[in-house]
């Protein structure tokens, strides 16, 4: 019952190639945003018990409201399209950014802040230039995760409009019976693989260039 | 052309950790001499890490005063006071993510020297604690052995040319033939910089090998001794120092003593010789090893037997007066 | 709809990293105790959540469509498909996936681990509605459809997560057990298992918590749910009923991840 894929694909490659592309700016974007957001909270959190537990909780909670749920509580408020899209990207990238902050930052071995003390560095001077450098690489872990996330959500914000490749996946949904529904669904579902994969790779080689080499050798 | 050190004064300085009866640190007082390298010596949790800590105040203490070279260091900006006194710590800390030449550019930097003074300075330490600046200086602490990470960590407490320096059982994670290595180097580089340093360690030879003074501390950081390696052996002041000095005091005692203090016999050509500039402990291992009556002192002119030897020990148990 | 990163307090380790997957990287910065007051804030906060919910409710006039949604027996339905959809999945999951995870560890085949591996990061990047969806158009729509999804979804985080658990057993500790004299199997049942046991069961908690949010988008393929309201709020532009559809959804999203959290708590092994 399904249309030949290379027609299909020959047809509506241009088409593919712009929802891919918006599809991973809208990803990027959100985490662009969620990891200024995310590392200015665990700076902020890290080394304060109540403020870390209660920040911590409040992310691991979120992360479990269901994704569709959110799109449809933000939609009625920010309307259609980009917007609740990223917001709740940014929702949902903030718990691993923020987790992976805090606990790179507390991973310091506390006697590489005392050195740095010591040597009479403020607290602020030892965060930035000693603790941050050396937590990056849990950061960007945790940035990793949220990519590997947010891939995926944003394929269901398709429903409220929002850009991306989920568009084709609802199209074999409402054109179901139809001859291209499954080429639809499939390119879509198989272009939201593959973006994955390579954004998982893409962050392989930014965790790698952007950590000192001091801490890969 | 470094900064000779300076004197500091720690007088009845307690600290009181919050909600916890005893004091850590209780009365502390000691007076050390510009250019001296004392030895803080005691069990692990007798408060002596504390009370140098205070020095520096990354532990800040409850009451008493302290001064450097004069300047009460409680009315100072912590950080400031901090960028002027060298401090080394056992795990050596140095940053994993900076290059050698960074790490040790570090305290320079917050001084806001010039590029050009700063890379000077790194090139002139490296090759102090003799590592070549070409081959380190862009390494990473990874790349480094043990020993050498320690090197590095001297060379950057001394990067900003302190007066004092604080030491912290610089040695204590090194194995033993790396640590003996390392504590010659060490005394030949003090020897030539002249610096004031506290030296905290839980290893008694150690103390005896470095200090200059060595202070004997028991439980809340009270001096049971202080007073020089030499005088401290002879005359241990109670039976804590006593038992902290354990067995084989007397060899500890004769490395202590050069031949040349020691009265001569006529110089014996037979027997073996011995190093004038060496101690009597080499002389004795010597009689011992050759199982000679004798042995001959080269070039000094003269010969010492055991009996020398021995008397030189009781002789030297009258007190000397503290320098 | 998913909720990607493994057991939701543990720091996010790599997705997948080629060498060493670990589903549990570094060590938990605070280690509640087993059962305390604060163990009940979650539920508390739920509650509150829910009464507040009704209140508010209660303030609204609501018309015709909104009352034959906005109405006790229909929302118990609702809830009721929501609530069997996801947890008859995570037993399918949890009989399916950790008997597979132990055969493919037993194997012991380097080939089986890294094909394992493989089609976990590619699930991983796999979105649950293209699943799901795909699943409605070469099959049908409906309940079983959505169920098969839901299975397959969540089948390889808790295949993966059973095999690297089972890895990280540290090796000394197996070698001992061999050493003792017990056999493979009773190595098995009595060490590697227990000590495996938390990294399984937050494979497990995570697959629930998947569960909750894909049989949401199960109404996409008429298979009944909470996701029914949301969608259908959507469509008519009935905001209570939107709200009250995903209130209800994210709170038994909590309240699942809030019990699996309990439940992996007290059956831990102690001492670890």
């Amino acid at each position: 019952m399904s249309g030949s894929l290379d027609v299909f694909l020959a047809r509506r490659w241009e088409d593919l190639v712009t929802l891919t592309l918006q599809h991973l700016a809208v990803v990027a974007l959100s985490l662009a945003i969620a990891t200024v957001l995310g590392v200015l909270i665990g700076l902020l959190v890290w080394d304060k018990n109540v403020p870390r537990t209660a920040a911590l909780t409040a992310a691991g909670i979120a992360i479990t409201i269901p994704s569709l749920a959110l799109l449809a509580l933000l939609s009625p408020v920010l309307g259609l399209g980009w917007a609740p899209t990223v917001v709740s990207l940014v929702f949902y990238s903030l718990l691993p950014i923020v987790r992976n902050t805090v606990v790179g930052l507390r991973e310091v071995p506390a006697h590489l802040i005392e050195s740095a003390r010591g040597m009479g560095m403020t607290p602020a001077k030892t965060l930035i230039s000693i603790q941050l450098p050396l937590a990056w690489p849990v950061i960007v872990t945790g940035i990793r995760v949220a990519a590997q996330l947010t891939v995926g959500i944003a394929a269901i914000a398709a429903y409220v409009a929002g850009p991306g490749l989920g568009l084709y996946i609802f199209k074999g949904l409402s054109s179901l019976g139809s001859v291209n529904a499954l080429n639809f669904t499939l390119t879509g579902t198989i272009c939201v693989v593959l973006l994955a994969l390579l954004l998982d790779g893409a962050f392989v080689l930014i965790a790698r260039y952007s950590t000192s080499r001091g801490l890969r050798v | 052309m470094s900064e000779p050190g300076v004197g500091i004064e720690l007088s009845h300085v307690t600290k009181l950790y919050a909600g916890q009866q005893q004091a850590a640190v209780e009365d502390f007082s000691l007076s050390v001499h510009p250019g001296e390298l004392v030895m803080f010596v005691g069990p692990s949790g007798c408060g002596k890490t504390t009370t140098m800590k205070m020095i520096n105040r990354i532990i800040e203490p409850s009451s008493g005063s302290i001064t450097i070279d004069g300047q009460d260091v409680l009315s100072l900006d912590p950080n400031e006071l901090r960028r002027h006194i060298g401090y080394v710590i056992q795990q050596i800390g140095l940053f994993p993510h900076m290059t050698i030449a960074e790490n040790i550019a570090t305290v320079p930097k917050l001084l806001g020297w010039s590029k050009e003074r700063t890379n000077d300075r790194v090139d002139e330490l490296l090759r102090t604690v003799q590592l070549d600046p070409a081959v380190f200086a862009h390494r990473y602490p990874k790349q480094l052995s043990g020993g050498q990470q320690q090197r590095v960590g001297v060379a950057r407490a001394l990067a900003a040319d302190p007066p004092v320096m604080l030491m912290d059982e610089p040695f204590g994670a090194t194995d033993p033939i790396t640590r003996q290595k390392l504590q010659a180097e060490f005394l030949k580089l003090q020897a030539d910089i002249g610096k004031t340093i506290i030296f905290v360690t839980h290893d008694f030879d150690e103390a005896i090998r470095l200090g200059d003074r060595i202070a004997v501390l028991s439980e809340r950081s009270q001096i049971e001794q202080f007073d020089t390696p030499a005088n401290i052996l002879a005359n241990p002041a109670n039976d804590y120092v006593s038992s902290f000095i354990g067995h084989g005091a007397g060899l500890m005692r004769l490395a202590l003593i050069p031949i040349g203090d020691v009265e001569l016999d006529a110089p014996d050509s037979t027997a073996p010789a011995v190093d004038a500039d060496a101690s009597l402990r080499d002389a004795l291992d010597l009689l011992m090893v050759t199982g000679a009556e004798r042995v001959n002192v080269s070039g000094g002119g003269g010969s010492l037997t055991h009996a020398r030897i021995s008397a030189a020990l009781s002789k030297a148990r009258q007190p000397v007066e503290a320098s | 709809m998913s909720t990607r990163p493994s057991a939701s307090r543990k720091p996010a380790a790599a997705p997948q990293p080629a060498a060493a997957p670990q589903p549990t990287a570094a060590p938990q910065p605070t280690t509640a105790p087993r059962l305390s007051l604060r163990r009940f804030a979650t539920p508390l906060a739920v509650a509150g959540a829910l009464a507040v919910l009704f209140l508010w409710l209660n303030t609204l006039t609501l018309d015709s469509i909104e009352q034959r949604t906005l109405n006790t027996s229909y929302l118990l339905d609702r809830t009721q498909e929501h609530l069997i959809l996801t947890v008859v999945s995570s037993a399918l999951v949890a009989l399916l996936a950790i008997p597979a995870g132990i055969a493919a560890y037993r194997v012991r085949s380097k080939a089986v681990r890294a094909f394992v591996i493989a089609l976990g990061n590619i699930g991983q990047a796999t979105p649950a509605v293209g699943v799901v969806i795909l699943l409605a158009i070469v099959w049908q729509t409906g309940f079983y459809t959505a169920l098969i999804s839901l299975v397959a979804y969540c089948f390889l985080p808790v295949l993966r997560n059973t095999l690297t658990g089972l890895e990280q057993v540290d090796h000394a500790t197996r070698e001992a057990a061999r050493g003792m004299g017990m056999t493979p199997r009773q190595v098995l049942w009595r060490i590697e298992l227990p000590l495996a046991s938390p990294v399984i069961l937050a494979g497990l908690r995570t697959a629930l918590v998947f569960s909750v949010g894909v049989a949401t988008i199960a109404t996409f393929i008429n298979a009944g749910g909470l996701g029914d309201m949301i969608v259908n709020g959507l469509k008519l532009q009935r905001y209570p009923v939107i709200v009250v559809g995903a209130v209800l959804v994210a709170a038994i999203a909590v309240l699942i991840d809030w019990a699996a959290g309990l439940v992996e708590d007290l059956v831990r092994p102690r001492g670890l």
